[in-house]
């Protein structure tokens, strides 16, 4: 009896969150398969004459040809930010756990840049970078340029510029939990290793890198996942461009879905975008396990 | 290195002042420039300072276009609070229901959330777009925005407050059901008091998430003049010319309550970081 009802009241507890969830998650997600197999224009979407066209959708996409181009530049630019962010987020995360004063008073400084809209992010780097920015003011000024470069019109350097301005926002989540996992590293390894003659250089490859080991798995997981999804930033610093340049998988979705008015094709996009952060979730869910196993 | 720091003890600390300060730099020039005049904007080579302060860009914008800077804010704070009530009212009782109460499904639960708060919004997009468009909600009102942007904060704040509850001594239920209290009571009376800052970290980033978004509010809300200030900084931008001095206030004021709960809940938000994107 009693048994019953604290299985009951466990679940009238979680019942609404997961009823919402459901509804607002759960439900899109399935109807995003639905609309990918089905053909969903603006003409047909009130009438709800919608005729079944099966895997159409993805084939006109890749028969296309945008879509594996739009691939290849979220790979390239999830990888180049993760590289990016984690060098320097593990530099800043040594330096900050030296222990000198204000070391945590900066180190929690760093962090704004993490919880500002992207949307702000991104209209300060289209200014900072635009062709009288500052950044070509000071290059000119210092002789190191002969003209202003055209950062976001050119298209290798839009990329360049938008996984500069992506960096920006990721260095506090790595160095922070970078940091975070240092600590639980016990100091007195380090002392003997230093009282056995270890350099500050062999102790970092030998002990730190090790050590973290779990934890940078972890961090390069999320970090592909947070990436991999990005949009306002793009949106705002490039639109896609210069000429799809800086095309994401979301920009491309929203793209086909808002402005051309093709809800199939860009709920197509976000499937394939949708299975492939599936398939690192997996991969980090597993991870967690045999974490959590050890 | 050690001799180093013994000697010169100060060095380390200017460093580490001068990367910041580099590293922040957008910050500051970005609101630098929403004091600055058009035309010095564009002057070379750039002032870093502005040479007099001009607060036109601020109060130009304060009412006569069809959507000034106290219009945005309002809207961002609306949809802001509105998705963190929803979001916190509904995962407190179900983070302390998978933290306290052994039921089957419960770690599938947990997964379910995990997961779910790694979906991108614009996977959502679309299907939502569609569904709110046959509820009604597509164009003048909030609750679309309101209602999708809770779909963020919901699961972060299960995780980060499920790891708050598993925390606290178990005796506090177990003491104050012998004085009477039922299992709701409980909840009420005796927990959720002690649970204010774990509570506060996931309204905190509720929020946040609410306030950072941009996809939704500007493809749910057809009315302009109802749209959060991050969609008035889109439209802004949108212009062959931009007008920088007035873009760069509206930054400024959307940063204003970011900046303000950084000051005040720091050490929270650090550690609603690191318990919320790790532990799970």
């Amino acid at each position: 009896m009693m048994r019953m009802k604290e299985l009951r009241a466990g679940y009238l507890f979680v019942l609404p969150a997961l009823v919402y969830m459901l509804f607002f998650v759960g439900y899109p997600i399935v109807d995003n398969v639905r609309l990918s197999l089905f053909d969903v224009n603006v003409m047909n979407l009130a009438s709800g004459h919608q005729p079944y066209v099966g895997l159409d959708n993805y084939t006109a996409l890749f028969n296309e040809g945008t879509i594996k181009l739009v691939l290849l530049h979220t790979f390239v630019f999830t990888a180049a930010c993760l590289v990016l962010q984690f060098v320097i987020g593990l530099a800043l995360a040594l330096l900050f756990n030296l222990g000198f004063r204000m070391a945590q008073r900066l180190r929690g400084l760093v962090m704004i840049s993490w919880l500002l809209p992207a949307t702000i992010t991104a209209m300060m780097f289209k200014f900072m970078f635009g062709s009288d920015g500052i950044v070509n003011d000071t290059l000119l000024r210092l002789h190191l340029i002969g003209s202003p470069i055209e950062w976001l019109v050119s298209s290798g350097l839009a990329m360049f510029t938008v996984v500069l301005a992506n960096t920006w926002i990721g260095i506090p989540f790595n160095m922070i939990l970078l940091s975070t996992a240092m600590t639980t590293i016990p100091r007195d390894i380090y002392e003997s290793a230093a009282i056995d003659g270890a350099t500050a250089v062999r102790r970092f490859f030998r002990i730190t890198l090790p050590l973290l080991k779990p934890a940078i798995l972890s961090l390069l997981v999320l970090g592909f996942i947070y990436t991999f999804k990005v949009f306002d930033l793009v949106l705002i610093m490039t639109h896609g461009g210069p000429v799809n340049a800086t095309q994401m998988m979301s920009t491309y979705a929203y793209n086909l879905s808002f402005e051309q008015f093709k809800y199939s094709q860009g709920a197509a996009v976000s499937n394939v975008m949708f299975l492939v952060l599936l398939i690192v979730g997996v991969l980090y869910l597993k991870l967690l396990n045999r974490e959590e196993r050890e | 290195m050690k001799l180093l720091r013994r000697n010169v003890p100060w060095l380390l600390p200017v460093i580490s002042i001068l990367l910041v300060a580099a590293f922040l730099f957008p910050l500051y020039w970005l609101v630098v420039t929403s004091f600055k005049t058009e035309a010095e904007i564009f002057a070379t080579p750039q002032t870093w300072f502005p040479r007099t302060f001009h607060f036109e860009s601020y109060t130009e914008q304060l009412s006569g276009s069809s959507f000034d800077i106290i219009a945005g804010f309002r809207n961002s704070i609306v949809i802001s609070i509105g998705s963190l009530a929803i979001s916190t009212s509904l995962a407190i009782p179900a983070a302390y229901g998978i933290a306290r109460f052994r039921f089957p499904g419960r770690h599938l639960f947990v997964l379910l959330f995990l997961v779910t708060q790694m979906l991108p919004a614009s996977l959502l997009l679309t299907p939502l777009f569609i569904l709110f468009k046959h509820m009604g909600l597509i164009g003048p009102s909030y609750w679309s925005t309101i209602l999708a942007n809770a779909t963020a904060g919901i699961p972060f704040s299960v995780i980060i407050l499920r790891t708050y509850f598993t925390s606290l001594p178990k005796e506090l239920e177990e003491s104050a059901q012998i004085d009477g209290c039922n299992r709701w009571t409980t909840f009420v009376r005796i927990i959720l008091p002690i649970a204010v800052p774990g509570v506060v970290v996931a309204a905190v980033f509720s929020f946040l998430f609410a306030w950072g978004d941009l996809i939704y509010g500007m493809t749910f809300i057809g009315k302009e003049q109802l749209r959060p200030i991050t969609a008035g900084i889109y439209n802004f931008l949108g212009f062959q010319s931009t007008s920088w001095n007035n873009t760069m206030a509206f930054g400024t004021v959307s940063m204003l309550p970011v900046a303000l709960l950084f000051i005040f809940v720091q050490r929270y938000i650090v550690s609603g970081l690191t318990n919320g994107a790790v532990k799970g």
